[in-house]
């Protein structure tokens, strides 16, 4: 070997003394809670079932139901790595994402009741604000919204979602009549909400009003929570379209929609 | 270190056995490596996590199939590599890894004046940056061999080729990196966007 090719050799060995890679992620926890959920291994091995054939539109629901509750259990509860590895994406109080994996092959909910979409007692809006402990925001941007939520017991200290139907510039969702549906809560350190999103969605932090967000596009997502007595909950089919998550003092709120992402940080903002 | 391959054998056969934490333990142990190469190979961070996430989710789904005794890293890396492959598009610029500024020499060496800090900062810059001017399989089996320090059988692995092969691979790549390396300015025209640090698509 020539003294040459000896020298750029030894300038390689140097140049990977230097080099960084990325940070690596939680693999382990992620793996071992996606192990967690899945079907025992069988002697023959087993793979999670593949695709299923669902009409268009519920293609795209795969992300819902039981096997949702699953996951969310064998990420909170299974694997406390990952639970603070999902913790310290966000620096949301009340929220958790996990990002990857393909998404559950279960699907056991029905299609959306329309505009009611299982979210609790239907209120007025004054209601509401006397049935929860803290301030109920309404986005001047889009008016008094068409129905109002309230449920006092999950999570702790109340949530209250404003949902606003369809019409001109509030697109209706794929899923369901609304155009626009706005969560509000008290973030608690625990329990948390859990949100998933599939292998090929995007999450993009923002800033709104001064205050952390992140900004969810492409595949759709879907909640799961757990609730102070740490029962697993699942939040019927409130299939996300884009979501904005952020927090305004010690509010945790959400905004989910067919929005573009400026129209959403512009509505999010207008919260009086 | 002392013990390890034991310590590997126990835990792949334990894992094989259907213990599910003694398989997040060997995750735990190569999930640098296994991150790393699915990086070389995919060229992005994110599709890279989801290679590697995805190559460890179906190793244990393999493991059944495992030969007892044999190596375990060159199995899982050819997993992930595969993997890997499939989240490469065709195409994409490779994320840019990092060069460290400051000098980091192992305790021992004498520092180094910074001006000479500085010249051996960026000879690697150009170094690295003449490498982003080579093709992907040339880029690629050099990373492995240099970057990544893995083995002939690693290597053929990662790169889904025949063991037999990679010495002259590799032996080729080097020769068209020393060739990029000599072009009058070659190295110096691709410096401005290659091999700056503050890459990587997080």
């Amino acid at each position: 070997m020539s003294r040459r090719e000896l020298d750029l050799e030894a300038a390689l060995a140097d140049l990977a003394t230097a080099l960084e890679f990325p940070p690596t992620p939680d693999l382990a926890g992620a793996v071992g809670a996606r192990l967690e959920q899945a079907p025992a291994r069988a002697p023959a091995p087993a793979r999670p079932a593949r695709r299923l054939r669902w009409p268009a539109g519920w293609r795209r629901l795969a992300a819902v139901g039981l096997a949702a509750v699953l996951l969310a259990a064998a990420v909170l509860v299974a694997s406390p790595g990952t639970r603070e590895a999902v913790a310290r994406r966000l620096g949301l109080r009340g929220i958790g994402v996990q990002i990857g994996g393909p998404p559950p092959p279960t699907v056991t909910t029905t299609p959306g009741a329309r505009l009611d979409l299982g979210l609790g007692d239907q209120v007025t809006l004054e209601e509401a604000r006397r049935r929860v402990g803290f301030p109920v925001l309404v986005p001047a941007g889009l008016g008094q919204p068409d129905r109002v939520f309230v449920d006092e017991a999950v999570p702790a200290g109340g949530r209250v979602d404003l949902v606003y139907r369809a019409r001109p510039g509030l697109p209706a969702s794929p899923f369901t009549d609304v155009g626009a549906l706005i969560t509000q809560f008290q973030g608690q350190p625990t329990p948390e909400f859990l949100k998933k999103v599939t292998r090929m969605g995007v999450v993009e932090a923002v800033t709104v009003g001064g205050e952390p967000g992140y900004w969810f596009s492409g595949e759709p997502h879907f909640f799961t929570y757990i609730d102070a007595a740490g029962e697993f909950r699942e939040e019927q089919t409130r299939l996300a379209g884009n979501t904005l998550i952020w927090q305004r003092g010690d509010l945790t709120l959400r905004l989910e929609g067919e929005l573009p992402k400026e129209e959403a940080i512009r509505i999010a903002e207008s919260m009086r | 270190m002392e013990g390890r391959p034991l310590d590997e054998q126990e835990l792949v056969e334990q894992a094989r056995g259907g213990d599910a934490r003694a398989y997040e333990a060997l995750v735990r142990r190569y999930q640098d490596l296994a991150f790393r190469t699915a990086f070389v190979i995919a060229g992005g961070s994110a599709d890279a996590e989801d290679a590697a996430q995805e190559g460890f989710v179906k190793a244990w789904y393999a493991l059944p199939r495992f030969r007892a005794g044999s190596p375990f890293r060159p199995w899982l890396l050819a997993i992930v590599a595969n993997e890997a492959r499939n989240r490469r598009r065709s195409g994409r610029r490779q994320d840019d890894l990092a060069v460290r500024v400051a000098e980091d020499r192992p305790s021992g060496d004498a520092a180094p004046s910074p001006e000479a800090a500085a010249l051996a900062t960026e000879q690697r810059r150009l170094l690295l940056a003449a490498m982003g001017r080579l093709g992907e399989t040339d880029r690629q089996v050099i990373a492995c061999r240099y970057f990544l320090e893995l083995s002939e059988a690693e290597m053929a692995a990662a790169l889904g080729c025949r063991p037999g092969t990679v010495k002259s691979r590799l032996s080729r790549a080097l020769d068209r990196l020393r060739a990029v390396l000599a072009e009058p300015g070659g190295a110096m025209a691709a410096a401005p966007d290659a091999g700056l640090p503050g890459g990587g698509d997080r």
